[in-house]
C-alpha cells in the first residue's frame, strides 16, 4: 500500500475512542454504524482525501459525503483528528448549541452534506461530481452509504445517473455491516439476493461469497466493482487507488463490514445501531479498544526456497501482517533475504509487510527496505547510535513508513530511546536469540516486556509491543497479559500445516486472554455485580457463555 | 410571448450565456418545459436525469453546494408534490454563515386546476403550502409570461432556494413589458388602486381579479387589485395599506385554501391590521379531468371566475 499503514491504524483506533466517548456523553446516538466504517473513513482522511483543515472550503480539495448520516459520530471523530474541530468538542455531540448535530451539519467545518434523510447523498454526490468535471478540478468525491440506506430507491436513480454521466471521479463506499435498525439487512430488505431465509445470520451472509450478490447489482447498473474486508487497511486502500485508476466509470468499493466493530457486544448486534454506551461501561469498552491485538506470521519458517508460496500461504491465511526476518549474516550468523526479494513479494499481497531488519548498519540500507515496500521497519538498538536511529525514524516518518526498535533478550531499552518513544510506531521483545526459527520462547521475557512496557508508556508510548520468538497457543495468552499486541509465528503459524486454522486457534487464546483482562477490568471498577452488567451485554451467539465461564474460572462471579 | 414555459426557456438561455454557471436539470419533461433549447445551446449543462425528481432535487443541491446554479425544472406534481424531503434536507436545510440553504432553483409547471385533462393526480393544489412552510424558501408564483421572464432573471440576482410556480396553459397578458421594472420577490404590484375591496392574486387569477374589478369599476364599487406573486415573503407592508385603506381583502388563487396564498394574505393582516379577508380557492379537496376547452368550467366550479369575485365583492361592501 505504500504505507501510511499505522498512521490509519492508530488514527482509526482513536477515532473509535472519540465516537464512545461522544455517544456515551450524549447519552444517544449510532456507535454501530459508527464503528464499521471506522477505517473506511481512516484510509480517507488519513491518506487519500486531499483536503486543509484550516481552510475547509479550499477549492481543489477531495470531498467527503457521509450519506448515512447517522454514523455522524464517526465523520466528526474524524474530522477532530484531522484538525478540523477540537478532539474536546466530539463531547458536545447533540447537544443544544453545539456544532455537532445528531446528523452532520454544514455548521461543523469539514462537513461536506448534510446527512439524515437517508438515499439522497449519493444523487447529490452526482451533482459535486458534475460540478467538478465542469470546473475541471481533478478532486474526487468520495460517498460512504449504508446497505440499510440501500433500501431507498434514490440510491438506484443515483446511480443510474452517474453511470450515465460516466462520473470517473466519483467512489462510492457501501458500508456492506448487515444490519440496520429492526434487524439484519437480508431480514429486513435482503440485499442479496442469495442470502435470504428463514433465519438469515449475518455472520454466514458476510464470510460465504457465494451468496453475495450486490456486487452484480452495481455492475448490472455500469459500475466498477471492488469488493474489499472492510476492516482490513490495505484492502480499502488498495480500492481507493483501483477506483482512481477507473476512467469512463464510477466506481463502488464494497466494504463488508462488522456494525460495531471493535466492541465485541455490539458487534452483529441491531441493538447497537442507535443507543449510546452507558457510562460505567466506557471505561471497559476502551480498554477493549485499545487491546486490539494483530498477527504476524514470519515468512522464514517456511519453505526459503518458495517465499513467494509462504506470502500466498499466508494471504490466504488473513493474518494482520507478514513478518519479514531480515538476517544479513553479520548481526546475525544466518542470511534470509534482502530488499530484494521484499520488492519481489510485495506484489503477491496487499497485507502489510513488517520487516524487522537484524542487520547490522541499518541506517545505511533502512531506504531500500521502504522502497521495497515494507509498512513497517524495524531495526535494532544493538547496532543504532541516537544518531543512526534519528536518521533512520526522521527518514521513515518522512516516508510514510511505521518505526520500530528491536532489543535481543540481553538487552535492555537503550537510553537514547526516549526522545523518539512517544512518535515510535512498535517495540520488538525479541524473546529467543535471533538467528533462526523455530526456538523456545525464553521464559524470562516476559517480565522483560512488562518492565519495557511500563517504562515506553511512562514516557509516552503510543504504539505497539510485539512479541517475537516462540510465541505459540501456550504462551501467546502470558504475552498478550504482558501488554504485547503485536504477535510473530514462525513455526506456530507458517510451521503448522493448516496456517489459517493455526491463525485462528492463536487468535482464540488472544480473545480469551482479552476477555478475562476486561472481565477484571469489570471486577476492579464495580465488582460482580459489574462484571455481571458486562457479560449481560453480550447477547450475540454465545458469547455471554464463554463470559460467564472465563469469569467463573478467575473466580470474578 | 405565447406562454409562461416559453418565456422560462428564453430567459434561461439568455442567463446561460452570461453565466456559464447555470445549469439546468430535467426530469423527462425538458421537451415540455421548454428547458431542452438550453440543452442544444449548452449541452454540458443540461442534466436530463429521467423520470427520478428526487434524485434530481438531490443533484440540483450537489452542484448548487460546488457553486453552480442549477435551475430543476417538472410539474409542480411531481416537485413538491413528490420530492418535498429532498426539497427540504438537502436544498433548504443547509446553511453555512449567512448563507441560508442552497443556491437551488426550482421552477415547475402545471401548477393547479388549469392543468386540465390529466385529472386530479396532475393537479397540483398543495404546493404553495408545502413550500411555504419550509423555511429559507422564496416561493413565486407569477401571473405571465412577462412575470416568468423578469422572475427568471431575478432569481439568478438573488442568493438562496427559490420555488416558482407556473400553469400550464397560456395566460393573458398583464403586463405589456418584457422585464418589469417594479417587480422583485417580496413584494407586491398593485395593478388598480381602489378603496372600497382588495382583490389580492396570483397566478392565472390575476387576470380574473382585473376583470371583475373592472366589472365592479362600472357598478360603482371601487377594487384595488393586487399582483401577490410573491408568496413567500409576502409584502405584508402592501397588505397592511390595503387593509387600512380598503378595509376588506379577497384572495383567489388555484390551490387549496388551506395554507396558500389566502393563508399567508390572513396570516399577515391579522397580526398588523386585522380585516375581514375572505378566501377564494379549492375547497380542501381535489380536482378531476376537464378539456382543454372545459377548464374556465372546471375553475369556475370551484369558485375561480371573475363572475365569482364579482359576486363576493358585491356581498362583501354592501
Amino acid at each position: 500500500m505504500h504505507s501510511r499503514y499505522d498512521i490509519i491504524r492508530r488514527n482509526t483506533l482513536k477515532a473509535r475512542t472519540l465516537i464512545v466517548k461522544a455517544t456515551a456523553a450524549a447519552g444517544s446516538g449510532h456507535p454501530g454504524g459508527s464503528f464499521s466504517m471506522a477505517e473506511i473513513l481512516g484510509c480517507l482522511f488519513y491518506k487519500h482525501m486531499r483536503y486543509d483543515a484550516a481552510n475547509p472550503c479550499w477549492e481543489g480539495r477531495d470531498r467527503l459525503v457521509l450519506s448515512k448520516g447517522h454514523a455522524a459520530p464517526g465523520l466528526f471523530s474524524h474530522l477532530a483528528i484531522s484538525g478540523f474541530i477540537p478532539e474536546s468538542e466530539v463531547e458536545t455531540l447533540r447537544s443544544l448549541g453545539s456544532r455537532l448535530q445528531g446528523h452532520p451539519d454544514m455548521k461543523c467545518p469539514g462537513v461536506e452534506f448534510c446527512g439524515g434523510s437517508l438515499g439522497t447523498g449519493l444523487s447529490y454526490s452526482v451533482g459535486m461530481a458534475l460540478s467538478a468535471r465542469m470546473d475541471g478540478l481533478d478532486s474526487r468525491i468520495y460517498t460512504v452509504i449504508g446497505d440499510g440506506e440501500s433500501d431507498e430507491g434514490q440510491i438506484w436513480e443515483a446511480t443510474m445517473a452517474a453511470a450515465k454521466f460516466k462520473l470517473d471521479n466519483l467512489t462510492v463506499i457501501l458500508d456492506r455491516n448487515y444490519v440496520q435498525q429492526d434487524s439484519y439487512t437480508e431480514g429486513v430488505m435482503p440485499l442479496d439476493a442469495a442470502a435470504t431465509g428463514p433465519n438469515p445470520n449475518p455472520v454466514a451472509a458476510r464470510n460465504d461469497p457465494t451468496l453475495w450478490r450486490t456486487s452484480d447489482k452495481w455492475r448490472a447498473f455500469g459500475w466498477h466493482v471492488i469488493e474489499v474486508d472492510g476492516h482490513r487497511i490495505e484492502q480499502i486502500d488498495s480500492a481507493i487507488r483501483g477506483a482512481k485508476q477507473v476512467s469512463g466509470r464510477p466506481s463502488i468499493i464494497i466494504a463488508r463490514t462488522v456494525k460495531g466493530k471493535g466492541v465485541r457486544h455490539m458487534e452483529d448486534n441491531p441493538q447497537w445501531h442507535g443507543k449510546a454506551p452507558s457510562p460505567e461501561m466506557v471505561p471497559i469498552i476502551l480498554d477493549e479498544l485499545k487491546s486490539q491485538a494483530a498477527v504476524a506470521p514470519s515468512i522464514i519458517a517456511g519453505d526459503m526456497t518458495r517465499l513467494d508460496l509462504e506470502v500466498k500461504r499466508c494471504d490466504g491465511a488473513g493474518p494482520d501482517y507478514i513478518h519479514m526476518d531480515v538476517m544479513d549474516g553479520i548481526f546475525v550468523p544466518t542470511v534470509t533475504f534482502g530488499y530484494e526479494k521484499i520488492r519481489e513479494l510485495r506484489p503477491l499481497t496487499d497485507i502489510p509487510f513488517d520487516s524487522h531488519l537484524m542487520i547490522s548498519q541499518p541506517a545505511r540500507h533502512v531506504k531500500k527496505y521502504a522502497e521495497a515496500g515494507s509498512d513497517i521497519i524495524t531495526v535494532h538498538a544493538e547496532v543504532c547510535s541516537v544518531s543512526e536511529f534519528g536518521e533512520i525514524h526522521d527518514y521513515l516518518k518522512g516516508v510514510d513508513v511505521g518505526v520500530g526498535v528491536a532489543v535481543n533478550p540481553q538487552t535492555p531499552i537503550p537510553p537514547w530511546l526516549k526522545e523518539f518513544v512517544p512518535t515510535l510506531d512498535q517495540f520488538i521483545v525479541m524473546s529467543v536469540v535471533p538467528g533462526r526459527s523455530g526456538q523456545k520462547y525464553i521464559y524470562e521475557s516476559h517480565q522483560k516486556t512488562r518492565t519495557i512496557i511500563q517504562s515506553l508508556n511512562e514516557h509516552g508510548f503510543g504504539g505497539v509491543v510485539e512479541a517475537d520468538g516462540g510465541v505459540n497457543t501456550l504462551n501467546v495468552a502470558d504475552c498478550f497479559d504482558d501488554g504485547a499486541r503485536v504477535f510473530v509465528g514462525g513455526s506456530s503459524m507458517v510451521g503448522q500445516p493448516d496456517m489459517k486454522q493455526a491463525i485462528d486457534d492463536i487468535r482464540g487464546r488472544i480473545s480469551y486472554a482479552r476477555q478475562r483482562m476486561l472481565l477484571h477490568r469489570a471486577h476492579s471498577l464495580g465488582g460482580s455485580k459489574l462484571v455481571h452488567d458486562w457479560i449481560a451485554l453480550h447477547v450475540v451467539g454465545e458469547q455471554s457463555d464463554t463470559l460467564n465461564k472465563i469469569a467463573r474460572e478467575s473466580s470474578l462471579l | 410571448m405565447p406562454d409562461m414555459r416559453a418565456a422560462y426557456g428564453m430567459a434561461l438561455l439568455e442567463i446561460g450565456q452570461n453565466n456559464t454557471n447555470v445549469v439546468v436539470l430535467g426530469a423527462d419533461t425538458t421537451d415540455s418545459l421548454k428547458t431542452a433549447g438550453f440543452g442544444r445551446e449548452f449541452p454540458d449543462r443540461l442534466f436530463n436525469v429521467g423520470i427520478a425528481e428526487g434524485n434530481m432535487v438531490s443533484m440540483a443541491a450537489g452542484l448548487a453546494y460546488s457553486g453552480k446554479i442549477p435551475f430543476a425544472s417538472t410539474y409542480a406534481i411531481f416537485l413538491p408534490g413528490r420530492a418535498v424531503d429532498q426539497i427540504r434536507n438537502n436544498i433548504a436545510y443547509p446553511s453555512r454563515d449567512d448563507r441560508r440553504g442552497l443556491n437551488v432553483k426550482l421552477v415547475a409547471s402545471h401548477g393547479g386546476l388549469s392543468v386540465g385533462p390529466d385529472g386530479g393526480s396532475h393537479q397540483q393544489l398543495e404546493d404553495i403550502a408545502i413550500m411555504r412552510a419550509i423555511p429559507n424558501f422564496t416561493v413565486l408564483v407569477p401571473a405571465d409570461a412577462a412575470s416568468v421572464y423578469t422572475l427568471t432573471h431575478a432569481m439568478v440576482k438573488q442568493y438562496g432556494p427559490f420555488y416558482m410556480r407556473m400553469a400550464r396553459s397560456k395566460t393573458a397578458i398583464i403586463y405589456d413589458e418584457y422585464i418589469i421594472p417594479h417587480m422583485q420577490p417580496g413584494k407586491a404590484i398593485t395593478l388598480r388602486d381602489g378603496s372600497d375591496c382588495t382583490i389580492a392574486a396570483c397566478g392565472i387569477t390575476v387576470a380574473m381579479a382585473l376583470e371583475a374589478a373592472d366589472t365592479l369599476h362600472r357598478e360603482g364599487i371601487s377594487c384595488r387589485v393586487l399582483d401577490t406573486f410573491s408568496i413567500k415573503p409576502i409584502d405584508n407592508t402592501a397588505l397592511e395599506k390595503a387593509a387600512r385603506d380598503t378595509g376588506i381583502i379577497l384572495t383567489c388563487e388555484e390551490h387549496n385554501i388551506l395554507g396558500g396564498m389566502g393563508s399567508a394574505v390572513a396570516e399577515s393582516v391579522s397580526s398588523s391590521y386585522p380585516v375581514m379577508v375572505r378566501r377564494l380557492g379549492v375547497d380542501d379537496t381535489f380536482g378531476e379531468s376537464a378539456r382543454d376547452t372545459q377548464v374556465s368550467d372546471l375553475l369556475a366550479q370551484h369558485g375561480l371566475s371573475s363572475i365569482n369575485i364579482t359576486k363576493h365583492v358585491r356581498q362583501l361592501v354592501r
